[in-house]
């Protein structure tokens, strides 16, 4: 009953999408508000639907009703309940509603929240989040439907990949997805402005910023969830491995970040319309792209048939979409005229241009290496495989080039930079950087790129320190205390100084990566029991293993007593599982993590004779990595928090530029 | 707090740039001192960097130095052997692609029709580069005189440069040092 009305709702819900893209173009077209604004409440109806789909295959999970085509295939009775929600996206269909689901209610929310800033774009983009989602409903009535029954009920599920039965798989995908998903908002804001003929009115602008930038954090979270559930549970030491899907949620970001920066040159400066335009377009496609790749993914799924055909309906919506934003753009291209020019070649704006120039071609570097294969295949019928070796070096000075730009970009005035003013900015980063460079050298740090990169880091950290040294130094002139001076300076320019604590949580993960790609250690370890050994300055005692049997699996867990320097740190219990059901095994690593380094230790093999083979790294500054995800949320809060009227300082220069043009 | 309080009172906090040049230090100092500086002994280093280009055939994507599988362990200690016998790593990587095809390398050779993976992306970055400059050129060069929500576009330079000279003046006096947001000046006067 609760099965067939979620199954029931998803039908209705294609409708109400439908109902609203016919309304709210043909409404606007006819100039019948009360049709536009129909439009808009069936646009508000499809969440609750969606919900009531969501919620009553949540109940086929928890009852374990096999009845139920998907329940059965993602899930059995050994499983814990609480993994009842892994389930839930463990397959295609699961995955499509909870797009729907969250593209439903960002859309809503969307769409209540443009409605009163924006009264002409808003049928355009509300017409336009209803055609995408409308794609997403038509998939899953049609084609993957997830509430679908079997003829016959069968006994028992047939249970999920057991490596997705961790705690990062509870946040990891649906984060992941909703980040894809999300993009849709922020190009539906635009490309409806672009429609209405305001697009090159800056109107949108504010709010499309926003929602890409709600995006791009989303797609973040979602890429460093991604990365820490590899470092822990995959048991090979690293977190990123430029794999075809990883890449595939890589490339969106990457073109959203250049529009978050790009952005701001139209908030500011009413320059490089259609640049942003071509900028949130690319990342729609590329955002779809990523969906497609995932859809055909590497989480083993049974419909591969039905996957097949997924994935190209995938690919054909978003070459519908990409040429219908083209010919939009074409149309509109008049209302896209900049508002003036730029006064120098030398000036924050053109800093911003590189900078987006150079996120787009690491990001479609990285699509030519995740399509290669498929390139080479069909070309020469060779097949060969692009990995983490060429994405490194091809991507990895375009990457370090970008810290650069972080360093430099934000010193640069606006407008034009003379060169003194260059001078005096650079001075001190620049300093900092040649003068890190020279300690790390004498510290021990041999690896030229490693020096480079560092120094790099140092130059980008110095210019944002310097910056707020110097902005809370004046304030404190003024008589305010030390701590609050910092905090009004931080509060008076909410999109700039939250920017730069984004940058700080950048620069956090680009020191992680630098310490642990250049300077990891990894052994691999043949122990028998009341053995010792020793990597790097830690040594460790294998104590012995125990085995616990489970119904769907057995785990055996080795103890070790690990030391460092002499200094007795505890016990750590690496385990490895292995599941009858699926004949896998899953290893989950005992890691050690201190800013300073981690110490990881996996076990590979449990051979019958007693000895085991283990894989132990050192993995300095990861946790850095990991640490620097707070940080960049905080940053973004701080940039996206509302801030109605400039507070003193920054009301002062207005003032002082008025009487000079006066 | 007590320092913050005592700066207050003076009214004047310590050199900036030795402030600063000691944050970063004292960070550089932590960093480096945490980053291992004895090296490994050179052929494991070899083996491992080696092992990195390798892909494990029968786990797709992943090196046969992250992967736990038995080929995988199987290939490394082959690796080993081969370089304790004195082979170059190119002829290992050779033995391997003799073995199980181009496809065992991580990364695609560098020559042939293989060429175009490497030199696609160098190609797109030049002319990305060149496309910039011509683009900065471009809207440099055009100062588009329509008017939409402000006309300081059309200030004339020495208007222009007036202005700055003034708002620098102005934030120089008041705030007793260097322009501290250059920035601000060009960017509130839109707001």
């Amino acid at each position: 009953m609760i099965v067939d009305t979620g199954y029931v709702a998803l039908p209705i819900a294609l409708l109400a999408a439908g109902y609203s893209i016919a309304g709210s173009f043909i409404g606007i077209r006819l100039r019948l508000p009360e049709l536009v604004a129909s439009a808009r409440y069936a646009l508000y109806t499809i969440p609750i639907l969606l919900l009531v789909s969501t919620a009553s295959l949540t109940y086929a999970f928890v009852t374990a009703d096999f009845s139920v085509r998907y329940v059965a295939e993602n899930s059995n009775l050994a499983m814990p309940k609480a993994y009842t929600w892994v389930a839930f996206y463990a397959g295609n269909a699961g995955s499509l509603l909870w797009l729907a689901l969250v593209l439903s209610i960002l859309t809503a929310v969307a769409v209540k929240m443009i409605r009163g800033r924006l009264p002409y774009t808003t049928p355009y983009a509300a017409g336009i989040m209803a055609m995408v989602l409308a794609f997403f409903l038509g998939v899953i009535v049609f084609l993957a439907n997830p509430l679908e029954r079997l003829p016959v009920t069968p006994a028992d599920g047939q249970g999920i990949n057991p490596l997705l039965v961790h705690f990062g798989m509870f946040i990891h995908p649906p984060v992941q997805m909703t980040g894809l998903v999300s993009v849709a908002i922020p190009f539906s804001i635009a490309l409806g402005a672009l429609v209405a003929r305001s697009g090159g009115r800056d109107a949108w602008v504010d709010l499309g910023r926003t929602w890409a930038m709600i995006s791009w954090t989303i797609l973040t979270l979602g890429l460093m969830l991604g990365s820490w559930w590899a470092y822990t549970i995959l048991g090979w030491g690293g977190y990123w491995a430029w794999d075809p899907v990883e890449n595939s949620a890589l490339m969106p970001w990457l073109a959203m970040t250049a529009f978050v920066h790009s952005i701001m040159v139209q908030k500011r400066r009413g320059m490089f319309r259609m640049w942003n335009m071509v900028l949130i377009i690319v990342g729609f496609t590329m955002a779809q792209m990523g969906m497609f790749i995932n859809r055909g993914g590497p989480v083993p799924s049974v419909h591969s048939f039905a996957q097949s055909t997924m994935g190209w309906l995938f690919l054909f919506f978003m070459a519908f979409t990409l040429a219908a934003s083209l010919i939009a753009f074409v149309w509109r291209l008049d209302s896209l005229k900049s508002s003036r020019g730029l006064d120098s070649m030398v000036s924050r704006e053109s800093a911003f241009l590189a900078q987006n120039v150079l996120f787009l071609a690491v990001a479609f570097i990285t699509l030519w290496g995740t399509i290669y294969p498929v390139f080479s295949e069909a070309a020469q019928d060779v097949t060969v495989t692009v990995g983490a070796p060429f994405f490194n070096r091809v991507n990895g000075p375009l990457l370090l080039a970008l810290v650069v730009l972080m360093g430099v970009g934000p010193l640069l005035p606006w407008r034009r930079a003379t060169a003194s003013n260059v001078v005096t900015m650079l001075r001190l980063p620049l300093a900092a950087g040649a003068g890190i460079a020279l300690v790390v050298v004498l510290l021990g740090v041999r690896q030229p790129v490693a020096v480079l990169a560092l120094s790099v880091c140092a130059v980008a950290a110095a210019g944002i320190l310097h910056e707020w040294y110097r902005g809370t130094r004046t304030r404190s002139r003024r008589g305010e205390s030390v701590p609050v001076a910092f905090g009004r300076l931080l509060m008076a320019n909410r999109p700039r100084y939250g920017g730069y604590v984004v940058h700080l949580a950048i620069l956090m993960l680009a020191v992680g990566a630098v310490g642990s790609s250049f300077y990891g250690v990894q052994r691999d370890f043949v122990m028998r029991p009341g053995d010792e050994a020793a990597i790097d300055d830690y040594s460790f005692r294998y104590m012995g293993v125990s085995r616990e049997e489970f119904s769907d699996r057995f785990e055996d867990t080795a103890r070790f007593e690990v030391s460092k320097s002499d200094s007795y740190l505890g016990v750590m219990r690496p385990f490895r599982a292995f599941y009858h059901t699926h004949q896998i095994a899953a290893t989950r690593a005992a890691i050690r993590s201190t800013p300073i380094e981690d110490f990881y230790i996996v076990p590979s093999e449990f051979q019958p004779d007693g000895s085991a083979v283990f894989r132990v790294y050192v993995n300095p500054l990861v946790w850095w990595m990991w640490a620097s995800g707070p940080v960049l949320v905080l940053g973004v809060l701080l940039a996206l928090s509302p801030q109605r009227q400039p507070a003193p300082v920054a009301a002062r220069l207005p003032r002082a530029a008025q009487a000079a043009r006066a | 707090m007590l320092s913050f309080k005592a700066m207050r009172a003076r009214r004047r906090l310590p050199k900036i740039h030795a402030v600063i040049a000691l944050i970063l230090l004292v960070g550089a100092l932590a960093v480096a001192a945490c980053v291992p500086s004895q090296d490994a002994p050179l052929i494991e280093q070899r083996a491992q960097r080696l092992n990195e280009t390798i892909m494990c055939p029968v786990c797709p994507g992943e090196s046969i130095d992250q992967s736990q599988n038995m080929l995988a362990a199987q290939m490394r200690g082959v690796v080993d052997e081969k370089l304790s016998e004195g082979w170059s790593d190119e002829q290992i990587r050779e033995y391997f692609v003799e073995r199980y095809g181009p496809s065992v390398l991580l990364e695609p050779p560098s020559e042939g029709f293989d060429l175009l993976a490497w030199t696609l992306p160098a190609v797109l970055v030049a002319a990305a580069g060149v496309a910039l400059f011509i683009a900065l050129r471009t809207m440099t060069r055009s100062r588009p005189t329509g008017l939409e929500d402000d006309g300081d576009a059309t200030l004339p330079d020495e208007e222009f440069a007036r202005y700055t000279r003034l708002v620098q003046e102005a934030v120089d006096g008041a705030e007793g040092g260097r322009p501290s947001e250059s920035s601000g000046a060009g960017k509130s006067a839109q707001s």
